[in-house]
């Protein structure tokens, strides 16, 4: 039997802690994703841009590959690998980010916030957006934390820890793309 | 570049290219379906979740004891 040191005990409640977080998030998106068929049911406007939807879509799954490669190449020590998939993955959250201003413009003009889809659209997508946000600032922390020398292959939890959440925020936007945009 | 590491990289563009055609036919599949897409999407939905929380977050390092 292997005795456990402080560090690796320290690890492993990070890890249990931010599981804990992201099923407390996940419980907050089902409930929104609920409350969109419970108000609208399975209706959904026919005008509705679902070739802007996928767009934005393909651009989150290719960020959630960047930050993929990002963790891989600090766990491997390739301090290079992680700035420059990092740094991919900050601008692809941008991209989704502008992509979610179109859309949130289109919306305003077909859907406003005071119609019963509007106000399942602007509540789902802004609380996302609001995340994606939020794991925006945390990459860019990690990235100038990087940039002077922090993390390497046997220290890099702020890196896997932002890049979890990144990955979450992903797996949200897969349940709420076909949520507003697919389902009829 | 370690054998691995290049090795884990692959796996990495392999779920990705998996949810790629996931999201593809899910949007083929709601654009398509006029009426009683929810099944088959929620269907679809499982797979490109499952991927995504398997093999790009690690749950099973959660029950391996969270590690690096």
């Amino acid at each position: 039997m292997t005795m456990e040191t402080g560090a690796q005990h320290r690890l492993r409640v990070n890890h249990l802690g931010l599981w804990l977080f992201i099923a407390s998030e996940a419980f907050l998106f089902t409930a929104l994703i609920a409350s969109r068929y419970m108000i609208v049911g399975l209706d959904r406007p026919d005008d509705l841009n679902q070739t802007l939807g996928l767009a934005i879509s393909l651009v989150l799954l290719l960020s959630s590959l960047t930050a993929y490669l990002a963790e891989t190449a600090i766990k491997h020590g390739d301090r290079r690998g992680l700035l420059r998939y990092l740094t991919m993955t900050i601008g692809l959250g941008v991209v989704f980010l502008i992509g979610v201003v179109f859309e949130w413009n289109e919306g305003l003009r077909l859907f406003p916030p005071d119609t019963e889809f509007g106000s399942a659209f602007f509540t789902l997508i802004g609380l996302h957006a609001f995340h994606v946000l939020t794991g925006l600032l945390a990459m860019t922390v990690v990235l100038n934390l990087s940039r002077r020398g922090h993390f390497d292959a046997d220290d890099h939890w702020g890196v896997e820890g932002v890049i979890k959440y990144w990955h979450f925020v992903d797996v949200a936007w897969v349940i709420i793309f076909p949520t507003i945009y697919l389902v009829s | 570049m370690d054998g691995v590491y290049r090795l884990k990289r692959m796996l990495g563009l392999r779920v990705f290219v998996g949810l790629l055609v996931l999201d593809l036919l899910e949007y083929f599949v709601g654009s398509r379906m006029n009426s009683g897409a929810l099944i088959p999407l929620a269907v679809l939905a499982v797979p490109s979740t499952w991927l995504i929380v398997r093999f790009y977050m690690h749950f099973a390092q959660l029950r391996q004891g969270g590690g690096h």
